[in-house]
């Protein structure tokens, strides 16, 4: 090994590359250790050259197509020093060694992620390394932390490194990368932090095996006790307790030795490695080697007492026969060994329970294990309550969606939308009806819903030529353009401040209503205190307004509220919302979010927030519309609120869309092209010429 | 799943491909005039079964014939006899090979060397590992310049094998090094060669492990040797499940177990939480690896399968993992819910509690995700977080399963 430090594995300041980092995994994980600490200068990917990764709250990340490349782009003092190898499995072979070729003299150690390389390949590498005299750390390990200096390379510490891995005297060794992690969470309980923590790997052949680890554990000032998990398979223990007896190693050692179980039965373990092949590589050939060179009897957590005695007389450390007894075992040797605490432990190692609900069986269960909700802690305590709480709409878990759909079908024979036969609705339904099935994902559940929605989109189509989405359509007519871009030129012109504020109406009714307890949006009776609401948002947007104004800056606009057409009047209407009211009215059907609005403008009047009642627009009536058949669907989940709060913008956009194709038809038959150039006389020109 | 030989692959398809000696044989299905006239000219022959019976070999099921009719019954009877809980394939039979010297001979990778090592010995019988340092020589070799003449030749010498069946010895050796690594084999066995007054050779038992992430491997030409395993269904069809795709980890491997359904994250936690199941009573019903960021479909497809199979046998439904360093929390649990909606809307309502225990990357999400599916089930549950140490979550899942066998309540609705 060339290394003569852990510190010199992985320090603060070092520099790292990663192969085919635009890879899912590798770019997810090089993301996450920039955000934690910026050591990824670099990366690079075949076909890949010219890309960024872009690391919010963090330094981009550069890829170049080839490592030869990013050596030559690099200047000498800029580039990596560590490597880490997410290639397939096929690639490693050639990555590595084009690393090797370019980067020898640089680049002191490369980690292979990598599962699945061949045992030929793995061989291969650790000769070339040596060649090279660079390290290789792996294959298939999860990669290193140095804890003290908040630097990782790979995923250990997934995505919140600094929880698990507080700053110690612990060097974890592990044959298991998520063990790394789980451990050093573990020893957390017993007070002792990490210095480094290193993932082996536990492919057939382990690159950097156990004893050379320990060499370096055993210079290293950080580590105060070494940390083993291991695994069957494999004579690296036995090569190190020969190793650790010649150079008589100082640092005492916590021992887990897994897969014990399984021998004598025909069953394979997780990882490769983990197969016995000879002398000293099952789990209980390695229990015995280790017992034979700690001199003491296993960890009895019964007895910790004379763990302590034994532990004092050998000072070797201790092995322990499951993995919660690291931490008494933690204890009671830093105790015999009088090693000091890194920090007082927060908690002890229990059963915490975060969610229970056993329901009746809790009834029919011994007190130990019907069991009580836990103290969830910070921050998965807010995040979880707020998930749990905030229940409306489903959570969604992106999947990869490329050929598939949930909206579509198409079997050869029958078109679907959600299922639904497109000829079937084509012959039964109405448009406006399909049109909901499409973005609900199921059928309107009232009649009065479609014919809501259908009055939305007709009062949607215009609101005269002079709006800018007519404006827009006109204008791409005179350009001579098609009715497809016509239509395009309407869409563009609307956005959240010219009809598509029903988005905006959409989230406000969500976050208001979110604790209000509302599961049927058209039942009166079982309505909310719409008052209550209402007063309780007004003092609040008023205390808001006194400040904004102290403070000489705008208050946000109620969405929705008000139109600069219908605006002169004390009480103001837009008469676009007025028919869809009076057509509730008319049918004795209510909506709870339109009630809600009528109450809210006046309510803000009322209360000399505004000086007049101003219009309840046709977006915010629209916004009602559509939150009206999504709530049931929100409350049993069905949809996600995302979902929701877009569909009032779509209905406005179908409608105008419809409006923007009139104005088209209608320019290009009957109008002269506009011109709308200015004479360049009445051009200002805001900035000097320069050249 | 890496693909084991025996010695009939190994005489019928790579002998010859590597100039390797071998003694004349006999497979299934053997004529009566053929058998007499070989049995005639060897004088004897060794019938074997083809089974690939692991560390205790085949011994007590090889047998000496010097007769047709004999030769006949044995066939029948060894190609009929279980060896170590294994069917054999069938049954052959090969030349008997009078010999002065048995020679016995491995390559496979070395885990202290860190390269591939040449290992040979004049005592055998049992495996090369098992046999003392001071009876073999093994020769770490360059994983680029592999075994030569003179490596092989010098580690005879060691052994006292001098002149010329060294000679000829070291060349043979070579082609079985160049049949090791052209063909991605982890490690292949001659135990023995047998050499004859007159210097002739013969390799005599033959065993190989093939690499299955080499592309040599895959690349090989052979037909495979169908083996009887005594793998379960639903190990058969989760490795062909693991085999699509290398994204995640799909590992099973079945324990008999009828209590505890498992589904494990993470190849240490895999071990260590099976482990602990095992001691304390919880009866797991195999052990499971589903770790390694697997995509929602193949978590779903995983899951699927484990609830097709098992669910309505067991008593508890146990998803655990340590905290997860790759995993997405929220895309493995969701697959994991969904599949449980599909099943139980497919199959009717399933009433056993499910412990769960997670840590990592979109935790939160992926628990509210599963609590939802299993509110809307109304499957009794229990999840832990990161702070709860694995070990102690599959100490309360096997006490539970326990306790719900002792009230007489395993599950099924």
């Amino acid at each position: 090994m060339n290394a003569t430090t852990l510190a010199s594995l992985l320090k603060k300041g070092d520099r790292v590359a990663v192969s085919n980092i635009t890879g899912r995994e590798a770019m997810n994980v090089s993301v996450i250790s920039q955000q934690f600490c910026n050591n990824v200068i670099v990366g690079w990917a075949l076909g890949k050259d010219g890309d960024v990764i872009a690391v919010p709250g963090g330094r981009d990340i550069r890829v170049f197509g080839q490592f030869e490349e990013l050596m030559k782009a690099l200047p000498p003092t800029e580039r990596p020093n560590k490597v880490i190898v997410y290639s397939p499995p096929d690639a490693v072979y050639g990555d590595v060694k084009e690393v090797i070729e370019n980067g020898e003299g640089t680049v002191e150690t490369i980690f292979v992620i990598t599962e699945h390389v061949s045992v030929e390949v793995t061989a291969k590498l650790k000769r070339l390394c040596d060649l090279a005299h660079m390290d290789i750390v792996g294959c298939n390990t999860l990669g290193m932390i140095n804890a003290h200096d908040r630097v990782r390379v790979g995923a250990v510490g997934g995505d919140s490194p600094r929880e698990s891995f507080l700053p110690g005297s612990a060097t974890i060794l592990s044959n298991s990368g998520n063990m790394v992690n789980t451990i050093a969470a573990y020893l957390q309980s017993a007070g002792l932090g990490v210095a480094y923590g290193i993932s082996t790997g536990k492919d057939p052949l382990i690159l950097t095996p156990l004893k050379e680890f320990l060499a370096l554990a055993d210079k290293d000032k950080r580590t105060k006790i070494v940390v083993l998990y291991v695994e069957p398979g494999g004579t690296y223990e036995r090569d190190a307790i020969e190793f650790m007896r010649q150079r008589k190693f100082a640092k005492p050692l916590i021992v887990y030795i897994a897969g014990a179980f399984a021998e004598g039965r025909n069953i394979s373990l997780g990882h490769a490695g983990a197969v016995v092949d000879g002398a000293c590589t099952s789990a209980s050939d390695k229990m015995r080697l280790f017992d034979e060179y700690l001199g003491i009897p296993p960890f009895d957590p019964t007895d910790e007492k004379a763990a302590r005695k034994n532990i004092a007389r050998t000072r070797r450390g201790i092995r322990v026969a499951t993995l919660h007894a690291f931490v008494p075992a933690a204890m009671a040797l830093m105790d015999a060994l009088k090693i000091k605490q890194d920090f007082k432990p927060e908690r002890p190692l229990a059963l915490n329970p975060w969610i229970v609900e056993l329901g009746t069986l809790a009834r029919k269960l011994p007190k130990t294990l019907a069991l009580e909700p836990g103290t969830i802690p910070s921050p998965y305590n807010e995040l979880l309550a707020r998930q749990l709480k905030g229940d409306l709409g489903r959570v969604v878990t992106p999947q990869p969606m490329r050929n598939a759909s949930h909206a579509s079908s198409n079997d050869g024979a029958t078109p679907r939308v959600y299922g639904y036969s497109l000829l079937n609705l084509m012959t039964q339904g109405s448009f406006g009806h399909s049109v909901l099935l499409s973005w609900l994902g199921v059928p309107p559940t009232h009649a009065f819903e479609t014919t809501l929605f259908e009055m939305c989109l007709i009062a949607s189509i215009t609101n005269g030529p002079g709006t800018i989405s007519a404006q827009g359509a006109k204008l791409s007519a005179s350009a001579g353009n098609e009715p497809n871009t016509a239509m395009m030129t309407t869409l563009g012109s609307i956005g959240s401040v010219h009809g598509g504020n029903g988005k905006a109406a959409a989230h406000f009714l969500l976050k208001i209503f979110l604790d209000s307890g509302l599961t049927d949006p058209y039942d009166r009776q079982k309505a909310p205190d719409l008052d209550a609401l209402v007063q309780k948002y007004v003092a609040s947007y008023k205390k808001r307004k006194l400040a904004a104004k102290d403070a000489g800056i705008e208050i946000e606009k109620v969405p929705c509220l008000g139109h600069p057409v219908f605006n002169q009047e004390t009480v103001n209407y837009d008469p676009r919302e007025r028919a869809i009211s009076r057509y509730l009215d008319d049918h004795k059907l209510y909506n709870v979010f339109l009630d809600f609005y009528h109450r809210l403008t006046r309510g803000m009047m009322s209360q000399g927030v505004t000086s007049k009642v101003h219009a309840v627009n046709l977006d915010a009536a629209i916004a009602c519309v559509c939150m009206g058949m999504a709530w049931p669907l929100l409350v049993d989940k069905k949809i996600g609120i995302e979902r929701a709060a877009d569909l009032p913008f779509l209905t406005f956009a179908l409608g105008r869309v419809a409006g923007g194709a009139s104005e088209y038809l209608d320019h290009r038959e009957s109008g002269t092209d506009m011109d709308m150039r200015a004479p360049v006389s009445e051009c200002k020109a805001l900035t000097r010429a320069k050249d | 799943m890496n693909s084991r030989i025996g010695e009939l692959t190994f005489i019928e398809q790579l002998a010859q491909r590597y100039k390797l000696p071998v003694p004349e044989y006999l497979a299934e299905p053997v004529s009566q005039s053929k058998l007499r006239e070989k049995i005639e000219q060897w004088d004897a022959g060794i019938v074997k079964p083809d089974v690939l019976s692991g560390k205790r070999g085949k011994a007590g099921a090889v047998h000496k014939v010097d007769n047709v009719r004999d030769a006949l019954r044995v066939l029948r009877e060894t190609a009929a006899t279980e060896i170590n809980g294994l069917q054999p394939r069938g049954a052959y039979i090969v030349q008997y090979v009078p010999a002065d010297y048995e020679i016995f001979t491995a390559i496979g990778y070395n885990s202290h060397t860190l390269s591939p090592a040449f290992t040979v010995s004049l005592k055998g019988g049992v495996d090369v590992e098992a046999i003392g340092d001071k009876d073999k020589v093994v020769v770490p070799l360059n994983v680029f310049q592999g075994l030569n003449a003179y490596q092989a030749s010098e580690a005879l010498s060691t052994l006292g094998l001098k002149g010329k069946l060294n000679s000829k010895l070291s060349i043979v050796f070579v082609n079985l090094w160049d049949m090791f690594i052209s063909s991605g084999m982890l490690n292949c066995e001659v135990n023995p060669w047998r050499v004859t007054k007159d210097g002739q050779m013969f390799a005599c038992d033959f065993k190989a492990t093939f690499d299955e992430n080499n592309f040599k491997t895959k690349d090989l030409g052979l037909v495979w040797p169908e083996y009887p395993t005594q793998e379960t269904t639903f190990e058969t069809e989760m490795n062909a499940w693991a085999a699509s795709s290398h994204q995640g980890q799909a590992h099973v491997s079945s324990l008999g177990g009828k209590k505890i359904l498992p589904m494990l994250f993470g190849g240490g936690a895999s071990t260590i939480v099976t482990e602990t199941l095992t001691q304390l009573g919880g009866d797991p019903i195999f052990l499971s690896d589903f770790g390694g960021n697997p995509p929602y479909e193949r978590m779903k497809g995983t899951a699927t399968l484990c609830f097709e199979h098992y669910l309505h046998s067991s008593s508890l439904l146990l998803i655990l993992g340590g905290k997860a360093n790759n995993t997405l929390i929220d895309v493995t649990f969701s697959a994991i819910a969904d599949a449980l909606q599909e099943y139980v809307d497919a199959k009717g309502p399933v009433n056993i509690p499910v412990v769960v225990g997670r840590g990592g990357a979109h935790l939160v999400q992926g628990f509210v995700a599963l609590k939802k599916t299993l509110d809307n089930l109304r499957m009794p549950h229990v999840f832990f977080g990161p702070d709860t140490p694995i070990t102690l979550v599959a100490e309360y899942a096997a006490a539970l399963a326990k306790q719900l066998e002792k009230a007489g309540q395993g599950g099924r609705t």
